[in-house]
């Protein structure tokens, strides 16, 4: 693991931010952040509205000037320069595609302005429109296609001019269900096409966990983790990552040592090394729902962490029944599958919980 | 640092060249209609001469003091009772016909609202024009009253004419706020009315009216404060005789030679408007 | 449905008041352009048919300089107040920058302040300055085509702006920045991308321009000098000795040329309008 991360930033990386900060006024919209980007890398920033996601995003384009810290594209300081003398490419949110212009003017735009030859010009919109699939609708008008068209064609536009890094906006966040899970699939494909750099903005995890090599999660302006999803998900080292990727139960706890926390009700469970945390800290043990075992105990390991508590509720929801499960100092929710060879129990039942020790992850507060 | 530099570089750009962008018309604003704004200022405080012309020394208030006189204070009353009467005729016959285009198809409802727009774009003096071959002895409506043996009218020169010009010309601007207001109503809330009501009237006083408030008000002012200032209608089918306060500004320029006076009567009336138009905002003119 | 309008305003007495409104705005065009070709002497009355009033037109050397001087000073007037009202629409919505609230309030008082108190204000500027200016440089400047034109150009930045700031406001800011994405310089940005898509805007706001230039009476009267009238002015003044038939002519001739270009306007709106509900139409379907 550690030698990978060594040789990616050896080869310099395709974006990297050091000490950025962004302020509007007395708000500071991107606080501190430090990250790089790999190349070739489909990178995502994920968070709520307003986490400085979209900010990050807009000072890597250029359209906004960060107010502290250094920017670097493939190692050279572009953190000043406007838009337009930078080596990336934005697909805007609403695609911001040129009504008044035909598909193939919209793609060619960034080529004219560069003044590249004009044969040069229509054999790579040639190509970047076959490569989205839209050969044949060249000459129509971006107000007579479909949301994933639009969607296309933005990214044709964007890819023609061969950017070192494409940077996206939500972009799928204007199309249905549907499309959007067909688009995220042709995004991937896309991408190890080209083989640049992708990097995308999202409030959606599940879009992150679906398409991105890794994750950023913003929230309040700060970078607080990043990793793979696998990385994310299973190993969660702050209770906003935790929580805003798939759904924990949060344990209350002080971190004894460093494998050992001291849960809120006196008992001691083993945790996952970490060095996030300082022994001592008040911590909370995060505990996906699925990863609770309910019932069985013949089958839990020798010295697994146990609870007992009392169905609360029961949600049946066709794949899984979720139980809220009341112990005497908090309720923890419990996912279980829902197969013929799984017990189900009913709200009063006595039950015992347990989890295999590698199943929580210790998060700071 | 570095790029704490570069943003502020930037920001000051961005606000270079929207003041430059701005700077042309700025200037020709400042130079053309504030500056002269404040010389009607300035020379309504001044004072007329014998001669008549004016001396801007011995600054005074004898200009303003002059609109408590009774030939003005009638001009000024005459023209508040002229632009009332035309407001309410023109919310009376609107408010119908705004509800009507409200409640027909897109397409009629287009055509109905463009007809109204139409002749709000043609010449203004030729429109009162109109009006003055119209009303004129023996001309169309005189014929036609006669051969219905209704008699000649001969209104001509009138209050009447007068008003009906102000109608003819300021219609549209009634109609239209009213129509947006109508047209946003919620259908659902009338039906909740009926049933709380029942009978047509009280479900229109009670909620129909107070629903479309913002456009009787902004109607009611964008035909009101044009009618004070009228000037065109007046002259033309009062026939000097019924002089509104627009007509006896200019008479104290290019006859009376009193451009105090006109001067403060200007701006007695620009306060006007201006107190209108804050009005007019308020009750959310902006959206219409 | 049906029965709950019965309690309402009964159908028909909508309709006939919607027939009044319309009977009423055109009834009097109408019948002026009936009247133009009167060849009765008593302008109201009718005395059969003749287009002799429009052939008197074609004598009168005084009527066709000042319909020359009308074009002239609306064509000047909008082509200055079209380029000076759409930088201030742009500098207005896409900018901030020093006393933009003050520059934002001042172009509104154009469109509120009554004719009569901007004619006020035009006169007594200009006999002031060329006092002055006669004093310090000893020129004698006197009133006519340039105060005119002057004038229309005071009031009709407003009216430009106004229209132009609308469709400003209605254009997605993301455009332009996608454009400097895409290499644009600034002035590329606004000469491929924001030009063409707010240029109806600047075309209506033209029109609406030429129109009040073409319409204004009041104004151009304390403007105007001895030699230099414009067509609306002369009318008024012929209106006021007594009315002829030869003014029923000119006037259908003003209405026809203000006709034409409303005809001009609606046009553009029309196809403004069905531009924006066809992109409603793709956006609306997408989300």
């Amino acid at each position: 693991m550690n030698e990978i991360t060594e040789s990616q930033n050896q080869r310099s990386a395709a974006v990297s931010l050091r000490g950025i900060s962004k302020f509007f006024d007395d708000v500071t919209a991107v606080d501190s952040v430090d990250l790089d980007i790999g190349d070739s890398e489909f990178f995502a920033l994920l968070g709520p509205s307003g986490c400085g996601k979209t900010t990050t995003l807009r000072m890597i384009a250029g359209l906004e000037i960060p107010s502290a810290g250094s920017l670097q594209i493939f190692g050279e300081e572009v953190g000043s320069l406007p838009p337009n003398k930078r080596p990336v490419n934005t697909v805007f949110q609403n695609y911001a595609l040129f009504p008044h212009m035909s598909v193939a003017d919209n793609v060619a735009f960034g080529l004219k302005m560069r003044k590249i030859p004009k044969s040069e010009i229509s054999t790579r919109v040639h190509e970047a429109i076959s490569l989205v699939r839209m050969t044949g609708m060249e000459d129509r008008r971006p107000n007579q296609l479909s949301g994933g068209q639009q969607q296309r064609v933005a990214l044709a536009r964007a890819l023609v001019n061969r950017p070192k890094v494409l940077l996206l906006d939500e972009p799928l966040a204007a199309l249905d269900l549907k499309l959007r899970q067909e688009m995220q699939f042709e995004l991937k494909q896309l991408q190890r096409e080209v083989g640049i750099t992708f990097v995308f903005v999202t409030h959606d995890q599940e879009e992150a966990l679906a398409l991105s090599d890794r994750i950023g999660v913003m929230n309040d302006g700060r970078l607080l983790q990043v990793g793979t999803p696998e990385e994310m998900y299973d190993a969660p080292i702050d209770r906003f990552v935790a929580d805003f990727i798939g759904r924990s139960n949060f344990l209350n706890g002080t971190l004894e040592s460093a494998e050992v926390v001291c849960l809120a009700n006196g008992q001691r469970i083993r945790v996952p090394e970490v060095d996030a945390v300082s022994i001592g800290d008040e911590v909370q043990v995060s505990l996906r729902p699925e990863r609770v075992m309910i019932g069985d105990l013949d089958s839990a390991p020798h010295d697994s962490a146990q609870l007992s508590g009392t169905v609360d509720t029961e949600t049946f929801l066709g794949n899984s029944v979720v139980y809220r499960v009341a112990l005497d100092w908090m309720t923890i929710e419990v996912e279980a599958d829902h197969r013929p060879d799984v017990e189900r129990y009913h709200a009063g039942d006595r039950v015992d919980l347990w989890w295999r020790d590698d199943a929580v992850a210790v998060v700071r507060p | 640092m570095k790029l704490g530099a570069a943003e502020l570089k930037r920001e000051r750009e961005e606000r270079r060249r929207g003041f430059f962008l701005a700077l042309p018309s700025f200037a020709y604003m400042l130079l053309f209609f504030a500056l002269p704004l404040v010389i009607v200022l300035i020379y309504s405080f001044a004072t007329r001469t014998s001669t008549g012309s004016t001396a801007l020394s011995d600054w005074n208030l004898d200009a303003y003091r002059k609109l408590g006189e009774p030939i003005v204070r009638n001009v000024v009353v005459r023209s508040v009772v002229l632009a009332v009467i035309t407001t309410v005729i023109c919310l009376v016959v609107a408010y119908p016909f705004a509800w009507f285009c409200a409640h027909q198809r897109p397409t009629v409802r287009n055509v109905l609202l463009i007809a109204v727009m139409i002749p709000f774009w043609t010449n203004f003096l030729v429109r009162n024009y109109a009006w003055r071959i119209l009303l004129s002895k023996g001309g169309p409506i005189s014929t036609f009253t006669e051969a219905i043996g209704l008699g000649e009218v001969d209104i001509l020169f009138t209050k009447t004419a007068v008003v009906i010009g102000l109608v003819y010309a300021y219609l549209p601007f009634m109609i239209l706020p009213l129509y947006a207001s109508i047209d946003r109503l919620d259908r659902r809330l009338i039906e909740a009315g009926r049933d709380l009501y029942g009978s047509g009237p009280q479900t229109f006083r009670r909620i129909i009216l107070p629903l479309t408030m913002p456009g009787v008000i902004a109607g009611s002012i964008l035909v009101f404060v044009p009618s004070m200032g009228a000037y065109v209608t007046p002259e033309l089918l009062g026939g000097g005789k019924e002089t509104m306060l627009g007509s006896y500004i200019v008479t104290q320029f290019l006859t009376a030679r009193n451009w105090p006076v006109g001067a403060s009567l200007s701006f007695v009336l620009m306060t006007v408007m201006l107190i209108s138009t804050v009005i007019y905002f308020r009750s959310g003119g902006r959206n219409l | 449905m049906s029965h709950s309008h019965q309690r309402r305003l009964p159908v028909w007495a909508l309709r006939t008041n919607g027939g009044a409104v319309l009977l009423f705005l055109y009834a009097p065009i109408i019948l002026l352009v009936i009247l133009s070709f009167s060849a009765s002497r008593i302008p109201g009355q009718w005395g059969g048919f003749t287009t002799e009033w429009y052939a008197t037109l074609f004598d009168d050397s005084r009527l066709q300089r000042t319909i020359s001087v009308s074009v002239r000073v609306a064509l000047v007037s909008t082509l200055i107040a079209t380029v000076l009202g759409t930088m201030a629409a742009l500098a207005l919505e896409r900018f901030t920058f020093r006393g933009r609230r003050v520059f934002d309030a001042l172009l509104y008082l154009p469109i509120i302040i009554p004719d009569v108190t901007m004619a006020v204000m035009m006169l007594m500027f200009f006999s002031q300055s060329f006092n002055v200016v006669d004093a310090v440089f000893g020129l004698g400047i006197s009133k006519g085509f340039g105060t005119i034109v002057v004038s229309h150009v005071a009031f009709n930045i407003a009216f430009v702006s106004v229209v132009v700031r609308a469709r400003i406001a209605g254009m997605n800011a993301t455009l332009e920045q996608a454009a400097s994405d895409l290499y644009a310089s600034r002035w590329q940005a606004f000469r491929y991308v924001t030009l063409p898509l707010i240029a109806p805007g600047v075309f209506g706001g033209a029109l609406l321009a030429l129109t009040l230039s073409l319409d204004d009476v009041v104004v151009t009267q304390f403007v105007a000098g001895p030699g230099s009238t414009t067509l609306p002015v002369y009318v008024f003044s012929l209106i006021r000795k007594g009315v002829t038939p030869t003014i029923n002519s000119v006037s259908v001739i003003m209405l026809v040329a203000s006709l034409i270009l409303v005809a001009g306007s609606v046009a553009l709106q029309r196809a403004n309008a069905s531009r924006g509900r066809q992109q409603l139409q793709t956006s609306g379907g997408t989300s």
